[in-house]
């Protein structure tokens, strides 16, 4: 509201019902104004989001011939699964994208089993030394790729650990385990130590009170980070092109064949890399605040 | 009670142990592969033998005079003996002292060994050395000031937009319209989008015969396609990258300003509203300053994740037409071209420098910030 506006109402020599009325009547003017304008830029953003995502998926499902002409269409017409099955059907990547999954799937379950106990132990311990070891752990979390991919490289040529789908596995693990450990520390945290206690007073072992009861409620956020880890895996391509020569993982292939190749091969690529992601950001959704919540404390 | 005590450290352990492994071991085998070269040297005994003791070490190539030579046989596999010398030389040494001693034949180019009085150090034992070779190799590239500008350049352009992107898309959220858990949705997929996808993704858009050139023409605005993406039209690759890490990386903000939103006291954004605050000067004036520590953590992620922008890059200018760090870092390394993972290494920890130096800028920028508020 601006001054103006509040010298001429209360300013106005006009009955007092009928300034009520229209201060009220330009309130609920605002009010509806601002929702509309609210939505207009949810939409908007919205859409600056979603419409690059639709024209890969129209360039994936139209075909080769549609790919390559120009102007493109800006829906798949005719409708045709030719472009992704081309991709798919060339060499490497059927296999590439196997590797990626068995990468990603390792990296999911080492990372959790090594960060299930350390959250634990950040969440309902106090010992001399946590602040320091959570300080630690959250400066290597934006530890830069870049940098432990060379050597990491060098030491793997060095043990006969090269170009193997399970050192590239070691590696994201390392990547993602400060941000596990960060995210399932914060997940126990959201749970009542009284529960333990509760077990324990029950004749529960302290184990016992973490198997039985603390960690079938830590499932659902526990599974959320599982998601995290596979999915900055799958998306992982330095360390990938760096560490795998014939072992290669989906985006190390693509991107190692983006000269020589198509747009069709290119295009139908990059929607299918999308796709898994997509799907599991759904399911997460709903843990992304709490997880990056208690992250920046 | 002890069991107690050392519980959480056994816990603890595994994860210390592999954040080591993996983080500080490599960083050790970085600097190595960064300052350290293998070099030969020639290693001058006290006597004409092999395993005597060493008196100095000669660098390759170095000039000698010979003092004294001593003729000895040696036993061939076959069983025959031939003639090898043993010569004691003189020559400077890497630190400009003049030392003399034993050295064999095999290390030495003479003309004559029975008659020559000088010769050339050519081999020795291989010995590992300090280096700044590769750093000043670096620093001398023709392409390094140009991988570091674009670098510098991309950081610069894309923080601001994704910032207030960021923010825009947090305040729409937080508004809680009808329809706002689709919404967030919807502004949490590019999480899950890898930069190759989100490079592909945009290259399609920008692409001579791409979709922004489709719809140009489509409505008339050009007649022929146009051209962004060629080597000369750095400027337009350069916005195509900048577009499509917006549109990629953004959502990582926009989580984190939401979930330090939701942390902020209500009450004070009410206060503001009720006192007559408008959205800008509530924005500035009060919920900016108190974000204040959850943009600080983005904004540390961002810019390092920034500095190493490498997918995106390969995927809308190809290779070898942009350079920015992190690609400069694989083409050193890449088996197929320089094979040179020293080079790689160098490049690795000058992007981690920079990391470093942005992080502690950024900590520094902010605290002093709030010092110099308690002294006013």
């Amino acid at each position: 509201m601006t001054e103006a506006t509040v010298r001429s109402e209360v300013g106005s020599p006009a009955p007092m019902t009928q300034a009520v009325q229209a201060a009220r009547r330009r309130a609920k003017m605002r009010h509806t104004l601002r929702r509309a304008s609210v939505y207009a830029v949810a939409i908007a953003i919205a859409l600056w989001i979603l419409v690059p995502i639709w024209l890969i998926f129209t360039m994936a499902f139209s075909t080769p011939q549609d790919v390559r002409s120009f102007p493109k269409p800006f829906y798949p017409s005719p409708f045709s699964t030719d472009t992704i099955e081309f991709f798919l059907n060339t060499e490497g990547v059927l296999r590439s994208t196997l590797n990626s999954f068995i990468v990603a799937i390792i990296a999911l379950l080492l990372s959790t089993a090594i960060a299930m106990p350390a959250g634990y132990a950040i969440a309902r311990f106090v010992f001399r030394g946590r602040d320091t070891i959570r300080l630690g752990i959250l400066s290597v979390r934006a530890f830069p790729v870049v940098v432990l991919a060379v050597p990491l490289a060098v030491v793997f040529i060095r043990l006969g650990m090269f170009d193997q789908t399970y050192s590239l596995a070691l590696m994201h693990t390392a990547l993602t385990l400060p941000t596990t450990i960060l995210v399932i520390a914060s997940v126990f945290m959201g749970l009542p130590y009284e529960f333990e206690e509760a077990a324990q007073v029950f004749g529960c072992t302290r184990l016992q009170a973490f198997w039985r009861v603390v960690l079938p409620l830590a499932v659902p956020g526990i599974a959320a980070a599982a998601v995290l880890t596979f999915v900055l895996s799958w998306n992982e391509v330095f360390a990938a092109i760096l560490l795998t020569i014939t072992n290669r993982t989906l985006p190390a292939q693509i991107l190692y064949n983006l000269d020589k190749s198509g747009d069709p091969y290119k295009f139908a690529g990059g929607f299918f890399m999308l796709v898994p992601s997509l799907i599991f950001i759904f399911f997460i959704r709903r843990y992304l605040f709490s997880m990056w919540g208690q992250l920046n404390k | 009670m002890k069991k107690t005590k050392l519980l959480p450290y056994l816990l603890l352990l595994p994860s210390m142990i592999y954040l080591l492994l993996f983080f500080a071991y490599p960083m050790l085998e970085s600097f190595q592969l960064a300052f350290r070269r293998e070099g030969q040297f020639l290693n001058l005994r006290v006597e004409p033998q092999d395993e005597a003791a060493v008196v100095g070490t000669l660098a390759l190539q170095t000039d000698v005079t010979v003092l004294e030579r001593q003729r000895l046989e040696e036993t061939l596999p076959n069983g025959r003996t031939r003639p090898f010398y043993w010569f004691r030389v003189e020559g400077l040494d890497t630190a400009g002292t003049t030392i003399e001693g034993w050295a064999s034949q095999a290390n030495l180019f003479i003309e004559s060994r029975t008659e020559s009085t000088t010769a050339r150090v050519v081999g020795g034992e291989s010995a590992r050395e300090w280096t700044l070779d590769y750093v000043n190799r670096m620093l001398n590239d023709y392409r390094f000031g140009s991988a570091l500008g674009t670098t510098i350049l991309l950081v610069v352009l894309i923080l601001p937009l994704q910032f207030i992107l960021a923010i825009i898309m947090a305040l729409v959220l937080q508004a809680q319209i009808r329809g706002s858990s689709l919404f967030l949705y919807i502004f949490a997929i590019p999480l899950g989008i890898s930069d190759l996808a989100s490079g592909i993704i945009w290259y399609s858009i920008f692409t001579q015969r791409g979709f922004l050139n489709s719809f140009l023409v489509g409505t008339g605005v050009l007649e022929s396609p146009y051209i962004f993406i060629r080597v000369g039209n750095e400027s337009w690759m350069i916005a195509a990258i900048v577009l499509a890490e917006v549109w990629r990386a953004t959502s990582i903000v926009m989580v984190i300003v939401v979930s330090g939103l939701q942390a902020l006291p209500r009450d004070y954004i009410e206060a503001g509203q009720v006192f007559g605050a408008n959205l800008w000067q509530r924005l500035r004036y009060i919920i900016l300053p108190l974000l204040k520590p959850s943009l600080q953590v983005a904004l540390i992620l961002r810019t390092i994740l920034a500095l190493q922008v490498f997918a995106v890059v390969v995927a809308i200018a190809g290779r070898d037409v942009l350079s920015v760090l992190a690609y400069e870092t694989y083409r050193w390394y890449d088996p197929q071209r320089f094979n040179s993972p020293n080079m790689a290494a160098v490049y690795a920890g000058f992007i981690m420098l920079l990391s470093l130096g942005v992080s502690l800028f950024y900590l520094r920028a902010v605290r002093s910030e709030e010092e110099a508020a308690k002294l006013l």
